[in-house]
């Protein structure tokens, strides 16, 4: 297995690195989210990694032929396969420096993929990467909760109700979406007990953000987080309260903020806060009169997704995380 | 190459091995780096051998079991572009569940070598060869070859990466192989020394195109309509070029390993003076080889074509070997529903090639050996019976004959 | 004998809505009159992004044979009237398909005419607009862009009021009567179609002549063909950046050369580099990288990069100390921080009054709350 980089924790916002590896020439959505968490993630990253992006927004709107934002090497990837091109970079990596046909060092290699890439179509190659503890790796799946750049298609991670260009709000049926949000993360660390890093994010947590993604990349061995991002174009709200979406995501208890390090789950932010009783979740209703997607919701449909949420976080054995009880 | 993998294969050598078995030497002796596995008859025999070279420490490689032929290409896809040399493959449906992998390979100019064992497209799931599946690639950007026995399939796999590999070329590399008659049947197989192929084989240098980070570029990003035909064309001159990288290399193959036909690209048979040519792929070049014999015995002046490189396709060579001949019998392993004539895949494009040509023999189609249906030798005297009787008559009744067919 | 041609010129999402009315209506009212037409969008804007400009058009004609020249086209390639739905795209438009700047009145034929909705003077969009050696007419329809998502449109009859104008200004489209049936049978209100009268009885021409306007050159690209692309699909990543304009302290990211994001903002930040505390919020949460680093550890927002979003302001702690000014009040893209270190007394002056006139004008960018469009669309009918 190859050496990682040291990532130490950066201790206060004011030490996050000055240096950018994603810049100007995407052509993102105003107030773009995941443009952020690209900005973050490759902030965090430095310089000596490689990326792949799978196809998506941060594909399509990113690299425009002849035009790239990107300052690292970035390559494209399929849909399906960020976990395969992950693996795929991280083993052409290993194999020649243990062979000597290339300098042995540490080269970070993260692999990007939207919902509809990671929840949706890569989940078995993610999976299978998440097997391989030989190669370090990063997956990242950024959450817009559609298939945002395909003209906003209904996911696997759409939230229920969610409008969508698959998913309208009709005369006969006001929800056309009846599937809940798929519980990912969790799904993978309890599936791959070996990854040593699991985690859960959301831009608007910049200095958490960051972090996160050097303690992924320094753990060694494959790991995976999963961001949230609020999408103006899809969610349908002012490209000015992307930041304050993302943080009402978690202050709702919609989005659970948490670490699986080696096994031990650890609670971010406000979603320790919640969970530990020091601070009151607010109303789910705060975060979905906020979004065009949710305007056809009624009064019910609000109070049965309150139901939900609450439900997550008073009956699963892990509140927000583990959605079943051991036998009482 | 660790100090087992060298000693392992510090002499030349006869093995009694089959076409995968042979190819997966051919994997060890070239040092492959990332190779990417992943079930499914008849082509799996060599990633069982090369896990079996590995477990014994005679070849180090990163030996990666995917979890889906998708992902088996889309994985040396990537180690490709960060400088690995690799190798994959797979057969039939299993190469269709790559198929987005597998274009965008040829797209990225890639030198990802693949083995395609030909078998049969479900439905129904069938093991036995037909060249379906691998003909698919045929427009895609990538080198094609059909081997014919045990030994061509190593060289030819130790040529692959060479070509592929030849920064004038970047484009991925198949060597196809027919089921179970070169997959699961054993010959004799000369196994190089190491020394030599590294004479033969320089090292995979990706140059200006190496993701890395000292050298960073961002590979592939979307294209709207003012980019796609300059970037097409680019594949398609890289195509072009492989001709002459193609013979180049194969006179070096030669010189080193002192083997060889004339061409790379086809293979004559007895067709100098031949009135009647037989065309074909792969493993059938034998029967065909046998009935040529006996006939020629009885003065009829037959002889047979093998065509090797599929893509790039050898026309003016093809040409000229069919410049003297009054008809051709052209043998498809393969079949193309609704195509013209309703012949299979190698006829008509034998037939458009052979429009501009000076010679203009009479072209009959035999669609002969589906689903691994042996083809015998008295299923060639019938074909060249047919074929016969059209120059006899002066013309043809049946453009393709389904043959060795129940009704 | 005649083909008449419309493009809309719109924000990309906000406005794809009422670009698809305005488009397809025409053709609706054209059918009215025995005329035949199509409608579409440049399909190399989509998939559209949020605030980037993007344009769909109507084209009719008499006979089917004179419409065939216009389809299987992706952009009509002159157009007799160009309706531009948000006045900053006046000084220009990037597409998300293209490279370089294109004037706003690229496409329109000579003597056709431009209509803006727009509160501001003929002249002062005329300052924002490039020149040109054809004469064209100018029409404005007094208005705030009206900017909504794709999931609830705003309906504050900016369509009908465009409609009723355009009638006006191109008597060879359609007549207003064959509008006015096309809205009707599209289920609009009765208010709609007064609304379309309205615009139709105040609109008017302003003449623009021969080089009136900008004199700036507009950014352009030249192509490269298949023999100088690098091949492998290979493009050179963008260089690490370094101090602030080159110096030692201080940092400034390196920049992509071909595509600016000065025609994506319909509004931008200003600064008040006096009050503001470093938190560096707006330069850490903005998704555009668009902050550069200033020696003294100030942030000042970049033009080259700002797609005007807002998240900046929204972040900043500090009451009043980023701003989201209407991007109409610009006439260049320069450093604030440089002008403020210049004289910082006139930039206070100066940016104070452009933060008060704003207050003034309540200028939406999407969905706030349920409800908000009804509000803003009521105060718009007043008009």
């Amino acid at each position: 297995m190859t050496t990682v980089q040291e990532l130490p924790q950066i201790r206060g916002v004011k030490n996050i690195p000055v240096q950018e590896g994603y810049t100007s020439g995407h052509r993102t959505c105003q107030g773009c989210e995941s443009a952020l968490v690209m900005r973050l993630m490759i902030k965090a990253a430095g310089p000596r990694t490689i990326v792949v992006g799978s196809t998506g927004c941060m594909y399509v709107a990113n690299t425009t032929y002849y035009s790239t934002p990107w300052v690292v090497p970035w390559m494209h990837t399929q849909l399906g396969s960020s976990g395969s091109a992950a693996t795929g970079t991280a083993a052409g990596l290993a194999s020649q420096m243990r062979k000597g046909k290339m300098k042995d060092e540490p080269i970070n290699v993260i692999a990007f993929c939207g919902d509809g890439g990671g929840v949706d179509m890569g989940l078995s190659a993610i999976s299978a990467a998440l097997q391989h503890d030989e190669y370090n790796l990063l997956i990242l799946c950024y959450d817009n909760e559609s298939y945002a750049n395909t003209d906003i298609q209904v996911s696997g991670s759409s939230p229920w109700g969610a409008n969508s260009t698959f998913s309208p709000p009709g005369k006969k049926h006001r929800i056309m979406n009846n599937r809940w949000k798929k519980n990912t993360a969790p799904m993978l660390a309890t599936g791959h007990p070996d990854c040593r890093y699991v985690a859960t994010a959301c831009g608007s947590y910049g200095l958490d953000f960051t972090n996160k993604i050097r303690r992924a990349l320094t753990i060694g061995g494959p790991t995976f987080i999963h961001s949230i991002d609020p999408c103006p174009k899809g969610w349908d709200y002012d490209p000015k309260y992307s930041h304050e979406l993302g943080m009402l995501a978690v202050e709702t208890g919609i989005w659970v903020q948490y670490e699986i390090v080696d096994g031990e789950l650890i609670l971010n932010g406000p979603s320790k806060a919640i969970a530990s009783g020091i601070r009151q979740r607010k109303p789910v209703g705060d975060y979905l009169m906020r979004q065009g997607r949710f305007a056809h919701l009624t009064e019910d449909d609000v109070k049965m997704f309150q139901g939900k949420i609450d439900q997550s976080w008073e009956e699963w054995w892990i509140p927000g995380i583990v959605p079943f009880s051991p036998e009482s | 190459m660790t100090l087992a993998q060298a000693e392992m294969y510090q002499v030349e050598k006869e093995e009694l091995i089959s076409g995968s078995e042979a190819i997966a030497i051919a994997c060890a002796l070239a040092d492959v780096d990332v190779i990417t596995a992943y079930p499914i008859r008849p082509y799996d025999t060599v990633m069982q051998y090369v896990s079996k070279l590995k477990a014994d420490g005679t070849f180090d490689c990163d030996f990666i079991v995917a979890e889906s032929e998708h992902s088996q290409f889309e994985i040396v896809k990537h180690a490709s572009a960060v400088g690995a040399r690799t190798f994959c493959g797979s057969s039939g449906v299993g190469w269709f569940y790559a198929f987005e992998a597998i274009t965008v390979t040829a797209g990225l100019r890639l030198p990802v070598v693949a083995m395609v064992g030909n078998r049969a497209l479900d439905d129904p799931g069938a093991f036995g060869v037909e060249h379906n599946d691998a003909m698919a690639v045929r427009d895609l950007g990538w080198m094609l070859y059909w081997v014919a026995t045990a030994q061509e399939a190593l060289d030819t796999a130790l040529l692959a990466w060479r070509v592929a590999e030849d920064p004038r070329v970047f484009l991925p590399f198949a060597v196809s192989c027919d089921g179970s008659f070169l997959t699961h049947s054993q010959a004799i197989v000369n196994v190089p020394d190491f020394q030599k192929v590294q004479q033969f084989l320089p090292a995979y240098d990706r140059g200006r195109l190496l993701l890395h980070p000292d050298n960073p570029i961002t590979v592939a990003p979307q294209v709207n309509e003012d980019w796609l035909m300059e970037i097409r064309r680019q594949t398609d001159d890289a195509m072009r070029r492989t001709q002459d990288v193609i013979k180049e290399t194969y006179e070096e193959f030669k010189q080193v390993f002192g083997r060889g036909d004339p061409s790379p690209f086809i293979e004559e048979y007895m067709t100098e003076d031949a009135d009647i040519v037989l065309v074909g792929m792969g493993t059938l070049a034998m029967p065909v080889r046998v009935a040529i014999r006996r006939l020629r015995e009885q003065g009829v002046k037959v002889g047979f074509l093998r065509v090797k490189f599929f893509r790039p396709f050898a026309t003016e060579e093809i040409q000229q070997a069919l410049s003297n001949c009054k008809a051709v019998g052209v043998i498809d392993r393969d079949y193309s529903y609704g195509s013209p004539s309703y012949g299979g895949v190698l006829f008509n494009e034998l037939r458009a090639a052979m429009y501009p040509a000076s010679n203009h023999p009479l072209m009959l189609n035999f669609v002969a050996g589906l689903g691994g249906r042996e083809v015998l030798v008295r299923d060639v005297n019938q074909i060249i019976d047919t074929v016969q009787k059209a120059i006899d008559t002066g013309k043809i009744e049946e453009e393709t004959t389904w043959v060795a067919v129940r009704e | 004998m005649s083909t008449v041609a419309v493009e809309v010129v719109y924000r990309g999402i906000f406005q794809k809505s009422l670009a698809r009315n305005i488009v397809r209506s025409i053709v609706f009212a054209a059918r009215k009159e025995g005329k035949i037409g199509t409608a579409f969008g440049r399909y190399g804007d989509s998939p559209e992004r949020n605030g980037i400009p993007a344009k769909q058009f109507a084209i009719v004609a008499d006979t089917a044979e004179e419409l065939e020249e216009n389809l299987a086209v992706y952009e009509a390639h002159d157009v007799d009237v160009t309706i531009n739905v948000d006045d900053t795209m006046c000084k220009g438009v990037e597409s998300w398909a293209w490279y370089g700047l294109q004037p706003i009145n690229d496409l329109t034929k000579p003597n056709g005419t431009l209509i803006v909705t727009s509160r501001q003077s003929a002249d002062s969009l005329i300052e924002d607009i490039h020149q040109r050696e054809e004469p064209y007419n100018l029409t404005i329809v007094p208005a705030a862009p009206s900017f909504s998502g794709l999931w609830v449109y705003k309906d504050d009859h900016t369509d009908v009021r465009l409609l009723g104008a355009l009638c006006k200004v191109c008597p060879d489209l359609v007549s207003l009567e064959s509008m006015i049936e096309a809205i009707k049978d599209q289920g609009w209100d009765d208010l709609k179609v007064t609304s379309a009268e309205k615009a139709y009885e105040r609109a008017n021409q302003r003449p623009v002549e021969p080089g009136e306007g900008t004199d700036d050159v507009p950014f352009t690209f030249d192509l490269p063909g298949w023999k100088t692309m690098e091949e492998g699909l290979v493009i050179r990543g963008i260089a690490e950046g370094g101090g602030f304009r080159g110096g030692e302290e201080g940092f400034q990211p390196a920049r992509n050369d071909v595509f600016k994001k000065y025609s994506t903002r319909s509004m931008r930040p200003i600064v008040n580099f006096d009050t503001c505390i470093k938190c560096t919020l707006c330069w850490l949460q903005c998704p555009d990288t668009c902050f550069d680093v200033t020696p003294d550890g100030l942030f000042d927002a970049n033009m080259e990069a700002c797609c005007g979003c807002g998240v900046c302001e929204a972040v900043c702690p500090v009451p009043e100390c980023v701003t989201m000014i209407n991007e109409a009040e610009f006439n260049d893209n320069d450093s604030q921080w440089e002008a403020w270190q210049k004289d910082k007394e006139g930039y206070t002056k100066w940016m104070t009054e452009l933060i008060d006139k704003e207050k003034l004008t309540e200028r939406t960018h999407g969905f706030h709350h349920i409800g908000q469009y009804a509000e803003e669309a009521a105060a718009q009918a007043e008009d």
